[in-house]
């Protein structure tokens, strides 16, 4: 017999049905290649996975920019102030051959993942306490079944709520 | 029972952390409840026994020092210095070596190794690659001189801090009989490096133009910070230097300190508290409450009973033990867990010594090799794994092998030296 929560839950908009397919990089990419898959696609941020399609991080476009920023630079703002102005324009240059993986953050924070099953509330917290536009879909094994980003999100919020 | 127990304990949970199969702070927070829970230290020994327990002036000291440290890296005087010094090297490889070892040995008595490192490598590899030299030699020497120059005094390098606390030596204690012996060591280190990197200091095709562009003077911004943040540590070295005649514990300097930095600089405490690694002080506080659980069992009574004994009383052969084991120990373990668990065996030989020189001459060698100990290899000291983090994200990896076969040579060198002059002083 189904319950009225049950009921209710059904016809609620949840994370599968708002997710779209997202272009993904993975760590052995080279950080060249994630930007220009963000650029290409107008994505909020990109999803890095392993090689069995888990999500490894969500990272926001912010943190796109952060990889392809030398290491050296990141946490001393002292030494970004004495990079005089015509290398300071190329900086994005240094990034070479690197990979993906050797530019991620160490330790990698935990992505921001949600089941498919997910309420629009449970997404709408998910990326408001990790500070991400984007959210990596997963299933029960945690492999990447989609991604809800934050303009789908107030896409939808605004489409499940009262008309006017 | 409980000393086998204690010991499979301390063993199981020494063989995660030296072979880092499980997180460090979650292995000694294990460990360290195991040894509560099964009644193998008493709770309020682990809170109220300087000598079976958590060893607050340790943890307080480095607590304050981490403030303090917080708040001198905000100007950006390192990046001054360092870029200044590749300026004035004219792009000359072994000057621009020199010049780098000797800010981070001269910064490293003053400041913790770590910090030192995470400071001067990131501007190394901007110079670096700016001149198109490898970053890696530089780096390696840079954590190498840092490790020599934080042994000659008491908050330079954390073994130091731990020894002085259990052994009741004092700032001046270490400057009398630790300093001497690293600059000679570090003399003898610069001229070492000339040899040990040769190949990689042939000159080159350098190009200077782009470390000349780099505008050291905008670094600093606020030189109001700068001078009062120089002027505050200068004080806390004078209370350090102070504190035995003031008969104040070198943690409550530090604290004063560092409460005197945040006052006087005005800066935000929210920007320099994450500046504190906590993980590295919860780290000392289970480490602590693990040798309790040897040291309450009489495990570690026995183990320093039987050392003192094999030695007989022939004390310099006990020294020498002490200089080469730790040096050979403490490399291929991290020499922090090294020196926690070695001090209270060390205290015990000390005990049984004739005279309370020769028992400080146990300390002043157990304290040389521990911290010569922690250039031995890649895993042996923080500031190495930092240093060697810092130039892998950087795209310069430095593998473990790179750098410990300079590391060998250097703590080979070094604690030969040390027994030399362990030898001739006291001896």
């Amino acid at each position: 017999m189904t319950s009225a929560a049950d009921v209710q839950r059904n016809e609620a908009m949840q994370a599968h049905e708002i997710a779209v397919n997202p272009p993904t990089v993975r760590t052995d990419d080279p950080v060249a290649k994630a930007v220009q898959v963000v650029v290409v696609n107008r994505l909020p941020g990109l999803i890095v996975v392993d090689d069995a399609d888990r999500p490894i991080a969500v990272l926001p476009g912010t943190q796109v920019l952060r990889l392809a920023i030398p290491g050296s630079y990141q946490d001393d703002p002292a030494l970004v102030r004495t990079v005089d102005e015509v290398s300071a324009d190329l900086f994005w240059r240094e990034a070479g051959n690197l990979t993906v993986g050797d530019c991620l953050p160490s330790p990698v924070a935990k992505p921001a993942t949600v089941p498919p099953e997910a309420t629009l509330l449970e997404i709408a917290t998910v990326m408001a306490k990790k500070h991400s536009p984007l959210i990596a879909v997963v299933d029960k094994t945690g492999r990447l079944t989609g991604a809800v980003t934050l303009e789908r999100l107030l896409t939808s919020l605004a489409v499940a709520g009262p008309g006017d | 029972m409980a000393p086998v127990l204690a010991l499979a304990i301390f063993v199981a949970a020494f063989w995660f952390i030296a072979t880092e199969r499980a997180d460090k702070v979650k292995t000694v927070l294990i460990a360290a409840a195991l040894m509560a829970v099964l009644g193998l230290i008493p709770g309020e020994r682990v809170f109220y026994s300087e000598h079976e327990g958590i060893d607050w002036n340790v943890i307080f000291l480095l607590l304050g020092m981490m403030v303090i440290v917080g708040v001198i890296k905000q100007p950006g005087v390192f990046d001054y210095l360092a870029i200044w010094a590749a300026k004035r090297s004219r792009g000359k490889p072994f000057r621009l070596m020199v010049m780098l070892m000797l800010i981070t040995a001269i910064a490293s008595p003053a400041l913790d190794n770590v910090t030192i490192i995470m400071l001067v490598a990131p501007v190394t590899l901007v110079v670096c690659e700016r001149l198109r030299i490898a970053p890696q030699p530089y780096l390696i020497a840079e954590v190498l001189a840092s490790n020599i120059g934080g042994a000659a005094t008491l908050i330079g390098d954390p073994p130091n801090i731990i020894i002085g606390s259990r052994a009741g030596l004092t700032f001046n204690d270490f400057l009398v009989h630790m300093a001497p012996a690293v600059v000679v060591i570090f003399a003898l280190f610069v001229v070492l490096t000339r040899v040990l990197f040769r190949a990689d200091l042939r000159a080159h095709d350098v190009n200077l133009q782009q470390v000349m562009a780099l505008q050291e003077r905008r670094a600093i911004t606020d030189t109001r910070l700068l001078i009062r943040a120089l002027a505050v540590l200068a004080l806390v070295i004078v209370g350090f230097g102070l504190h035995s005649v003031l008969h104040v514990a070198p943690s409550i300097v530090a604290l004063v300190g560092a409460g005197t930095m945040l006052l006087v600089t005005n800066i935000d405490v929210t920007d320099v508290l994450p500046e504190v690694e906590w993980p590295t002080l919860v780290f000392f506080m289970g480490l602590f409450v693990m040798v309790a659980g040897l040291v309450h069992t009489g495990v570690i009574g026995t183990l320093g009973a039987a050392a003192a004994s094999a030695f007989g009383e022939n004390w310099f052969l006990a020294a020498t033990a002490l200089i080469f084991g730790s040096a050979i120990l403490g490399a291929f373990i991290d020499n922090i867990p090294y020196t926690a668990t070695m001090t209270p065996v060390v205290e015990e030989m000390a005990a049984q010594t004739p005279d309370a020189e020769t028992g400080r001459a146990l300390w002043w060698a157990f304290a040389l090799g521990a911290c010569f100990g922690g250039n031995g290899t890649a895993i042996a000291a923080s500031a190495n794994v930092v240093a060697i983090g810092i130039a892998k994200r950087a795209g310069h990896p430095i593998t473990f092998w790179k750098f410990t076969k300079y590391g060998i040579v250097v703590t080979l060198l070094s604690a030969t030296l040390a027994w030399a002059y362990v030898w001739m002083r006291y001896f």
